[in-house]
This record gives structure tokens, C-alpha cells and sequence, in this order.
């Protein structure tokens, strides 16, 4: 696992993925934090993530985690991992913690703007690492799905795509709940909604059952990413 | 060290390996040997774990391939077809890599630095991947099968791409690691197998049809018959009937008249007959020059056609077809 963990960040950072996945989320960022500075109001800065973090994870996460596992399948570099002694999870679980760590870092280099606040006001820290811990979590599960879906096919702009539209739908369904009259169709959307799990997190709000929500959501998709590439054994 | 039971691989209607057994001991170098798409790339995927089989098993030294699949894997080194390499990755950087992926406990610097002398990849060993020529790339693909010190190396087709001279380098290769290690690698190309391998298996469509030693295949599993080719000087119809009343000939082709006044002949004769002898007496009594004699026996060639049949000419051509037909 640490062998692959190494291989895919380094192979982030060797193209230019890993940078411009930094750039555009830092940018993206930057921009927000602007608007936190016209505002005069450190309490915005939480509001930073609430807002964009949805967008950039629609946007930019796809990029990081198309390339996982489609690359390797066009290639067939794949037969190499699969016939090393390491077991499939193992694999995944590699892939994953590269590119978990690739979007921690650039989330973690977010938070400079908020310390430079720090010195001429007093932002809610414990506010502030709450939302950056929901980002984080959500972030997660967000990746472990991508991986998933490039894992189903050899091409990476097919697997940015359709990580683009389930990323968008799990962020932007919770939208509909108000409109939706049957209540259990309407529980079941909040449910899966990502959005309103995320949400409690910018409020200062440490849920337990978000938090383990998204873990599961990584587990199931490491689980069922894993049977997807033990599948062609079984072809 | 290699066991293979019973192997079949199905592919919805499309059997692609039936029943296919043998075993391999240790320090041999097999070559298995069939035409394209007879399956010899599913054996190997299915031996190195890639991929599983519908019926059947695999044991590497003991440990069968599905139950005990680390400690399987562990024992071997594998080079697929195309090799699993990493373009964007230097070859120090991949080697590396696969030196941790595989958990080797050898010392990294030495080990590595001895497998790049072995196959001569030492003057690339800091270049990118992506800018290595394609025999270059299949060097970095065997370095990488090396890396661990696997017993068994299964090599699917190691010399495509390579330069003539390459290819003698490693062949040399395989044969030297045939000295202690347990070697199955596949081709297309008689003269290879022939020139490495202690033992050769054909298979074709999916089935194993021999199996031995290339002096057992080219001695054994045929009528027994003999062939020899000559050129006399004499007139056709007269040499013919002579040579037809030599003992032991079964058959006499003519080939026509090849330099003036001298045909060519092609002899048939029984096993265990020489014929040789018998048929300098008529000449010389005849007064009938001989000009050229050669006896031609089964090549390894003939066998290996003999034994595919008329199915790899049609399989090729089905193949060309389909490549044609613009499917991928």
C-alpha cells in the first residue's frame, strides 16, 4: 500500500495534475477569501467553505481521480499491481490515500489565508477546523467514488465525466428535498445528500453520524472498487 | 515448482483454454509454443494470477494460485506481453518502485544495480520511460520480472521488438537463468524456443497438442518415414523406375528437370531403411551422376505445422479480417 501511495503521488506531481488541481482550488479560494476581506468579518471565512467547497469538489475532484485506475487499465500497467504479492484492497487503498493526500494538501494550504487573518482579528477557530474537518471527510467519500467510477473504464475523460455528474448530483440533490411532497422519498434524498451532511460542519456543528456517513461511503467504494478489479478474474 | 491442473478458461461460448495440465520441475526452461490466440497469454495470465480460471488449478511450489495468492505470487516474475510500465516514472524510479511493491528484503542498491548489468539497461537507468525505444522498454520489463529473485520467471513473448542482436543477448539470458530458475516463456518463433528451451509445449485453440523435448518432438509422434531429396543425371523415366525398385521406397516424386539432363527427385521411404546406400549402388552402376543428396527430415517446423494444422493459416486469416473489420 505505501508502495502505490508513493507511485501515485509522485506521479501527481511529476504531470501536471497535482499542480494545477493545487492552483485552480487555491485560486478558487483566493477569490472567496476576497470576498471575506470586503466584508471585514473573519466570521465569513466558514462561509468560504460552504459555498465554494461544493463547486470545487464538483469541479476539481473529478481531475484528481480520473486518471486512478483507467490509466492503469489502458495501459495495462495494471497487470503488474495485480500479479505483485499485495492483496486488491491494498491496491485501492494506495490509490485512494494518494490522492485523499494530494487534496489534503492543497485543503490544508487553503487555511493560510484564514492565519494571516488571525494576526490583525480573531477568526472562530474551532468554527473554521470543524468546516475544514467536514471538508476533508466529504472529500473523502467524494474520492473513493471517483476512483470507483475509474475503475469501470478505460477512459479517463468517460470516468472525469461521470465523476463530474454523480459528484454533482450527491452535492445539489438535497436541493430538491424541499420540493419533494412524499416524506420518505424526501428522507431518502436528504440521506444521501452530501450537501446537508456537509452543511452542520461550517456551523460549527461536529456530527457524529456525518462523520460516519462519509467514512462508510469510502469503505463501501474501496470495497466495491476492489470486486471491480478482482472482477476481470472472474470475466 | 509449476503444477497446473485442468486448466479451462471459458469466454462465454468461447472456450479459450481447454483442459489444459502439465507440470514443470524446477531449473527448466519451457517454451510454450503456439500460434496466435491459441492461448498461450490466458495460460501465463492465469498461472501469474491475472487472471482465474473457469475449471482447474495452479500451484506455485505448493501453494496453490487462488488460496494462498500472495505467497503464489510471491515466487514468481511475470512479464506480460506488454509491460507494465510506467511512462512518466524514470526506469530508476520505476524499479525502485516495484522493488517496494514486491516487498524485497534484498539490498535495494546492490540488487537492483545487478539486474540492471544483467540485462543492459545500466545507460538508461536515469532516462524517462516514455523516451526508451521499444527494446529498451522490453529490457525494463524483464528487469522488472528479475527484481526479487522470483524461482519462477514466466515471460510472455520476451524478445518482440528487439534487434537481432538483442534477441541473441536475451535469449542468452533466459538461458542462463534456465540454470536456476524455473522459466515458462511463450513465442511464435520456433527457432527461439528451440534455440532456450529444454522442453517445448504447443498448444492450439485453447488445447495442449504437445508436449517433450524438441528431440522427442522431432523424432517422435510421426509415421517414421524418410525423405530424401536427390539430383541425378539420367534420364527421367529410367531413374525414376530404378529408385522405385530400390528396397524400402514407398514413393517417388519428380520435381522436374532443375540443371540440363539432371532432375530432381523426392524419395519417400520406410523408417529404420536407409536408403542412401542402396541407391549410390544403381547410380553407380547406372553411370547416373549424383549430384546432390539431402535427406530431409521433420523440422521442428514441419511439427509444429504438422500439429496446429491447416487451422493456423485460417485462424490468421480469420484474424486479419477482424483487424480489418476496424474492431479493436
Amino acid at each position: 500500500m505505501k508502495a502505490i501511495a508513493k507511485k501515485e503521488l509522485k506521479a501527481y506531481f511529476l504531470s501536471p495534475i497535482g499542480y494545477v488541481f493545487t492552483g485552480v482550488m487555491l485560486l478558487l479560494f483566493g477569490f472567496f477569501y476576497t470576498q471575506v476581506l470586503l466584508y471585514q468579518s473573519s466570521d465569513y471565512i466558514p462561509d468560504v467553505y460552504s459555498s465554494i467547497f461544493t463547486w470545487i469538489m464538483m469541479i476539481l475532484l473529478p481531475i484528481i481521480t480520473m486518471r486512478t485506475f483507467s490509466e492503469e487499465i489502458r495501459t495495462k500497467s495494471d497487470q503488474g499491481l495485480l500479479t505483485a504479492p499485495v492483496g486488491v484492497l491494498s491496491i485501492v487503498f494506495g490509490k485512494f490515500l494518494a490522492a485523499f493526500l494530494t487534496f489534503a494538501a492543497a485543503l490544508t494550504a487553503s487555511l493560510v489565508p484564514a492565519v494571516i487573518i488571525t494576526f490583525f482579528s480573531a477568526p472562530d477557530w474551532p468554527k473554521i477546523l470543524c468546516t475544514f474537518l467536514g471538508s476533508l471527510l466529504c472529500g473523502a467519500a467524494l474520492i473513493a467514488i471517483g476512483n470507483f467510477i475509474s475503475s469501470l473504464t478505460q477512459s479517463q475523460i468517460v470516468a472525469a465525466i461521470g465523476t463530474f455528474g454523480i459528484t454533482m448530483m450527491l452535492l445539489l440533490v438535497g436541493q430538491l428535498s424541499s420540493s419533494i411532497s412524499n416524506t420518505a422519498l424526501q428522507n431518502l434524498v436528504n440521506w444521501i445528500s452530501f450537501d446537508s451532511r456537509y452543511q452542520p460542519f461550517t456551523k460549527g456543528i461536529f456530527n457524529l453520524s456525518s462523520v460516519v456517513f462519509f467514512l462508510s461511503v469510502v469503505a463501501v467504494f474501496a470495497f466495491l472498487t476492489a470486486r471491480k478489479l478482482e472482477s476481470r478474474r472472474w470475466g | 515448482m509449476i503444477e497446473v491442473k485442468n486448466l479451462s478458461k471459458r469466454y462465454g461460448e468461447n472456450m479459450a483454454l481447454s483442459h489444459v495440465s502439465f507440470s514443470v520441475g524446477e531449473n527448466t526452461v519451457v517454451g510454450f509454443l503456439g500460434p496466435n490466440g491459441a492461448g498461450k497469454s490466458t495460460t501465463m495470465n492465469i498461472i501469474t494470477g491475472y487472471i482465474s480460471a473457469s475449471e482447474g488449478s495452479v500451484a506455485i511450489d505448493g501453494f496453490n494460485t487462488l488460496d494462498d495468492p500472495n505467497e503464489a505470487k510471491k515466487r514468481i516474475g511475470y512479464m506480460p506481453e506488454i509491460p507494465p510500465l510506467y511512462v512518466d516514472m524514470t526506469v530508476k524510479e520505476y524499479l525502485n518502485f516495484v522493488y517496494e511493491l514486491k516487498k524485497v528484503t534484498l539490498p535495494r542498491e546492490k540488487h537492483l544495480r545487478e539486474i540492471c548489468a544483467l540485462v543492459r539497461i545500466t545507460d538508461v537507468y536515469n532516462r524517462l520511460i516514455a523516451n526508451l525505444s521499444k527494446g529498451y522498454r522490453q529490457r525494463v520489463g524483464l528487469a522488472q520480472a528479475l527484481i526479487g529473485n522470483p524461482p519462477v520467471l514466466i515471460l510472455d513473448e520476451p524478445t518482440v521488438g528487439l534487434d537481432p542482436k538483442q534477441i541473441i543477448e536475451v535469449r542468452n539470458l533466459i538461458k542462463n537463468l534456465g540454470k536456476n530458475h524455473t522459466v515458462i516463456l511463450s513465442s511464435h518463433i520456433l527457432p527461439e524456443v528451440q534455440a532456450v528451451a529444454d522442453r517445448i509445449i504447443i498448444v492450439n485453440r485453447g488445447r495442449l497438442v504437445a508436449d517433450g523435448t524438441p528431440f522427442e518432438l522431432e523424432h517422435g509422434g510421426q509415421s517414421g518415414e524418410q525423405k530424401l531429396v536427390v539430383r541425378l543425371e539420367g534420364a527421367s523415366r529410367e531413374v525414376e523406375q530404378a529408385l522405385k525398385s530400390i528396397h524400402g521406397v514407398l514413393a517417388v516424386r519428380n520435381f522436374g528437370q532443375k540443371e540440363p539432363g539432371v532432375c530432381e527427385y523426392e524419395i519417400d521411404g520406410r523408417g529404420g531403411t536407409d536408403l542412401r546406400r542402396p541407391l549410390f549402388g544403381i547410380a553407380a552402376k547406372r553411370s547416373w551422376p549424383i549430384l546432390s543428396m539431402t535427406s530431409s527430415e521433420l523440422s521442428l517446423e514441419d511439427v509444429f505445422l504438422r500439429l496446429t494444422g491447416s487451422t493456423y493459416l485460417s485462424d490468421n486469416a480469420g484474424k486479419d479480417s477482424e483487424r480489418t473489420g476496424g474492431k479493436r
